[in-house]
């Protein structure tokens, strides 16, 4: 056992130690906005309500010493004292995961984090336990539920991705929590890219959180500070620019004259410290946290050094070990290390945190670089990339793993090959696909030259998802076949690695297969790869082929596999197979929606989503987003889905998943009669032709079919392709639902010849003309548009009038108008009147954060319930309520519940 | 120069082995040695929970810089006033009707 200090608990009861690091408050001048603004986030927390400040300003402008008075100034209550949390991120090449909040004892303990990562093989207390990000903002949160606390994050710009998640948790829940969260960055060193950038965002958004900038000081703030000496406060403030640091080290000493810049002020206070105790000062320079108090033996210095260095005034104690008081301190300093002696300054620092334990391979990444030792590099950066994995900060991983390839020495190329094929996953996990696939397919020659089948077959398999996720059907299925090829290829013997990568490659082909509807493919892949697996004693791939085998049944209408396909869901999760679990639920949520089995789906949504979040797995985040964006689209939700769209179309993504995305932000403005995206469903129709899937080309065509009856302008992918593929893609298996959806768009324009195919039964009953009967289906189905539809469908000038109020209500203004026009032209003069705006409820206007509102209004809770369900305000929740009420136009939370079926919230 | 007792709370302390002791024993050797100033590390009682240790250094400063730099905690640090044993009931005064102490 090592006696690692908790450093948060230790350091408060040190005798001669100041608690705090920052330098001794003195007057603070101009910032008494400021001070006022903390103030008063801290009383708040102290009454139980959060909220978030976060200062900005250039370096030197106070930002920490304006903090450090917030605290000063605290009025406790006696009874409940607030807790004091400081946390700061480091200048290293790259960021250490979760750096602030490894600092902070209460917390660090809490959420298992080790001052520093012990091991590889589980965190700290936590042996095997692989923590993820979102059980870690649980734990991080419970700490912080119970008593008033301020937390303070500094330097933000040196933040890593997953402490942003963490603030960022936090941040959402910041009302109902006794927590004031401070924090603080310097604005010009925040680019787009940034990993603070969202979080930036949030506090611009959210009104519980505040930005404060610091500005330089006025010449009166300076002349403030002079009085008393003989220099000039214009000039002084000319060449400090206000900068209060900078001004503050110039009255230090107001004898000598005046520095140039900061560096030079700086400077100026160590000129009588002897060249030996300054290559100290230089090698706490070097340090970019700090130096480890336990490196002091190893590094040689002394009791009486430290005390004669601390009548500069650069230093102070802090975090265990020494740091200086500034950044600019240390960055005044560093500049005098002379450029060749920078590595071996490096190299002393890693010999001697490589002999203390715990490591933080983020911090010894860091020195190997600086002090070029390669084969550190790689070493250190792996593990550092691990360690950021199991963090959840794949941006860094990939970070590390770029920088553990750059230094990789004339590797062994099965080496560098792995390497690689790491770094390629991580830039798929950041949703950088075409980069991922450069990498994978760098690695090919490299595992040829290292003759090895295994390792060649795992990156084709790799590959092949990766081109799939891309949505390029063609590649993948190549890359599919050839992994299976390499494994399987005699002159190899039948190694354990060799047959799993053969098992692996079969199931990836056998799930291409079945997005294909090519059921019989689908089934003789999975029946080799289950062989393959059961001999191996793989469970996980055994139950991947049968899990697909049983969505290959769901696909061809048997409803009878749907339990078993969810059986397999829960003996995945049983085992912890999370991406096995996900790729389950996608498949699930994708054939309730496709067969119309809305609740079902819902049901699956509302589990498997934050599934997707909490165990990382973007690929099916992005799709089961889109599912859900399909799923609120056809329950006649349409600003849900269109907000469920938006959210996989922005950014890079995976294009696999945005097809119904493209199809619900080009139809619902078009249903509603505004103006939309005009790229869209052309992006969607070549997707589709990418993909090469029944189901989804049949989409495709049914959405241009559905433009071309609005606009009544011909088009020949309607009039022409979609007529002549039709019968093909019907034929295809699982796709009954699309086809049928397309043959009843054709019919409305006339186009429908011959029906040989099958189609599912509301769109049978539509085309043998049964309307009223086809809108009741509908109806039972949910799906108010097709349901209006439907009713305009038939002859009856009432049936379709019925129709068109539904249109109304939905806010179908485009559709209502072209079926008015249609009756028009019928004949019929009687039309059913537009409805005025203000008395129009609009169920189909409930934003995803509205319809959760409302659907706990439909269960009876009361706001306080809601907002202790949300993590919001009690006030928060009833605007939320008031709103939903506006929107369902509906008087009372009453009638909501009464009308709970109806509106679908159950 | 002044005696020092020192508490470091470290839970399952009393469960060391004598290999992590040793391990113990020369990391406090060397920040000792680091310090460049006059220190001894008298000795150190190990309980349950708890280690009490007992140094010899000019002030309590150089005792939390030992501490720091070792790595241990050190959550109290009392000066020793003064110390006695069994010896020191040889130095009471004789009472009158006290009878001769025993050899």
């Amino acid at each position: 056992m090592t006696l690692a200090r908790r450093r948060g608990a230790t350091t408060e009861r040190l005798v001669a130690l100041p608690a705090w690091p920052y330098p001794e408050p003195v007057d603070l001048l101009e910032r008494d906005r400021e001070r006022a603004v903390l103030a008063a986030a801290i009383a708040r927390a102290h009454a139980g309500q959060g909220s978030g400040v976060a200062v900005t300003g250039e370096s030197g402008a106070g930002k920490s010493t304006v903090l450090a008075t917030a605290r000063a100034a605290m009025r406790e209550p006696a009874n409940a004292p607030a807790r004091f949390l400081i946390g700061s991120c480091d200048p290293l090449w790259t960021p250490r995961p979760l750096g602030p909040f490894r600092d902070i004892g209460e917390i660090a303990a809490a959420a298992g984090l080790g001052p520093l990562l012990h091991g590889l093989h589980g965190l700290d207390g936590l042996d095997g336990e692989d923590l993820a990000l979102a059980h870690l903002c649980e734990r991080i949160y419970e700490v912080l539920r119970d008593q008033a606390t301020v937390l303070v994050v500094e330097d933000l710009h040196w933040v890593d991705a997953a402490s942003v998640e963490v603030l960022r948790f936090l941040a959402r829940r910041i009302e109902a929590m006794p927590l004031a969260l401070l924090v603080s960055y310097r604005d010009d060193e925040i680019g787009p890219g940034h990993p603070a950038r969202p979080l930036l965002g949030d506090f611009a958004r959210l009104v519980s959180l505040s930005t404060l900038s610091l500005r330089p000081l006025s010449v009166d703030g300076v002349r403030t500070l002079v009085e008393g000496t003989s220099l000039d406060p214009e000039r002084v403030h000319a060449v400090t620019g206000g900068n209060p640091f900078f001004v503050a080290e110039v009255v230090k000493d107001p004898s000598r004259p005046l520095p140039a810049s900061v560096r030079d002020a700086v400077l100026a206070r160590a000129a009588d410290v002897t060249p030996e105790d300054f290559e100290v000062l230089q090698m706490v320079a070097a340090a970019p946290d700090r130096l480890d108090d336990r490196v002091l033996p190893a590094l040689g210095v002394d009791l009486p050094t430290l005390r004669r260095l601390d009548a500069t005034g650069l230093l102070t104690r802090a975090r265990g070990g020494l740091t200086f008081r500034h950044e600019l301190a240390r960055r005044a300093v560093e500049t005098t290390i002379p450029p060749g002696g920078a590595p071996r300054l490096h190299a002393r620092l890693l010999a001697a945190l490589e002999r203390i334990e715990p490591r933080d391979p983020a911090v010894l990444t860091h020195h190997a670089i600086a002090a070029h030792d390669g084969a550190r590099v790689v070493k250190y950066a792996t593990q550092a990339a691990r360690q950021a994995i199991y963090a959840g900060s794949h941006s860094e991983a990939a970070a590390f793993f770029e920088t553990a390839l750059d230094h990789q020495d004339a590797a062994a190329p099965a080496e560098r090959a792995a390497l690689l094929l790491r770094l390629a996953n991580e830039r798929y996990m950041t949703s950088r696909l075409s980069e991922a696939i450069t990498q994978v397919s760098a690695t090919f020659p490299l595992w040829r030259q290292a003759g090895d089948p295994s390792g060649l077959a795992a990156a084709y398999n790799a590959c092949a998802l990766y081109e799939y996720y891309a949505g390029r059907r063609r590649q993948a299925e190549a890359y599919a076949d050839r992994a299976a090829s390499v494994a399987a290829a005699p002159g190899h013997e039948l190694r354990d690695a060799t047959a799993r990568a053969y098992a692996t490659a079969r199931a990836t082909r056998g799930y291409l297969a079945y997005m294909r509807g090519e059921l019989a493919l689908a089934g003789q892949c999975c029946a080799e790869s289950g062989r393959a697996a059961d001999q191996l004693g793989q469970g996980e791939l055994a139950l991947r082929s049968q899990l697909i085998q049983a969505a290959c049944a769901v696909a061809d209408g048997d409803g009878d596999s749907r339990a078993l396909l969810v059986e397999h869901v829960e003996t995945a999760r049983a085992h912890g197979w999370d991406e096995l679990v996900s790729t389950g639920h996608s498949s699930l949520a994708n054939l309730d929606v496709e067969q119309r089995r809305h609740p079902e789906a819902e049901h699956v949504l509302a589990e498997s989503l934050p599934f997707t979040i909490e165990r990382d797995i973007p690929i099916c985040r992005h799709w089961q987003t889109a599912v859900r964006s399909r799923l609120h689209f056809a329950r006649g939700r349409w600003s849900a889905a269109v907000e469920d769209a938006e959210q996989v179309l922005e950014g890079p993504g995976m294009p696999l998943a945005t097809l119904w995305p493209y199809l619900v932000t080009a139809l619902v403005p078009l249903r509603r009669g505004t103006d939309g995206p005009e790229t869209h469903l052309d992006a969607a129709r070549r997707l589709a032709e990418q993909l090469d899937e029944p189901p989804r080309r049949l989409a495709v065509f049914s959405a241009l079919a559905e433009r071309m009856w609005m606009t009544e302008q011909p088009d020949p992918l309607v009039t022409e392709a979609a007529v002549a593929e039709l019968p093909e893609l019907a034929a295809a298996a699982g796709s009954v639902w699309a086809a049928g959806d397309l043959a009843v768009w054709l019919a409305r324009l006339g186009l429908l010849a011959e029906r040989p195919f099958l189609v599912a039964p509301p769109f049978q009953l539509t085309l043998d003309g049964q309307h009223e009967e086809a809108a009741a289906w509908w109806r039972r189905a949910g799906e108010p548009f097709a349901e209006a539809m439907a009713w305009c469908d038939a002859a009856d000038p009432a049936a379709r009038a019925r129709g068109i109020e539904l249109l109304d209500q939905l806010g179908a203004t485009g559709t209502a108008d072209r079926q008015r026009a249609a009756l028009r032209r019928d004949g019929v003069s009687q039309l059913p009147q537009r409805p005025r705006a203000s008395t129009r409820g609009n169920p189909a206007g409930l934003t995803n954060r509205q319809l959760d509102v409302a659907r706990l209004v439909a269960r009876g809770l009361t706001n306080a319930e809601i907002a202790t369900r949300l993590y919001i305000s009690p006030k928060t929740a009833d605007h939320h309520v008031s709103a939903v009420l506006g929107k369902l136009g509906l008087p009372t939370r009453r009638a909501v519940v009464v009308q709970a079926d109806e509106l679908g919230l159950v | 120069m002044p005696r020092f007792v020192i508490e470091r709370d470290i839970p399952g302390a009393g469960n060391l082995t004598q290999e992590e002791l040793a391990t113990i024993a020369q990391t406090s050797r060397d920040a000792v040695a680091s310090l460049g100033v006059p220190y001894t590390w008298v000795n150190s009682y190990v309980t349950d929970d708890r280690i009490y240790c007992v140094h010899e250094a000019d002030d309590a400063e150089s005792i939390l810089e030992h501490a720091r730099r070792g790595g241990f905690p050190a959550n109290r640090v009392s000066v020793v006033a003064n110390e006695f044993g069994p010896h020191t009931a040889e130095l009471a005064p004789v009472a009158a009707s006290a009878p001769a102490p025993a050899r």
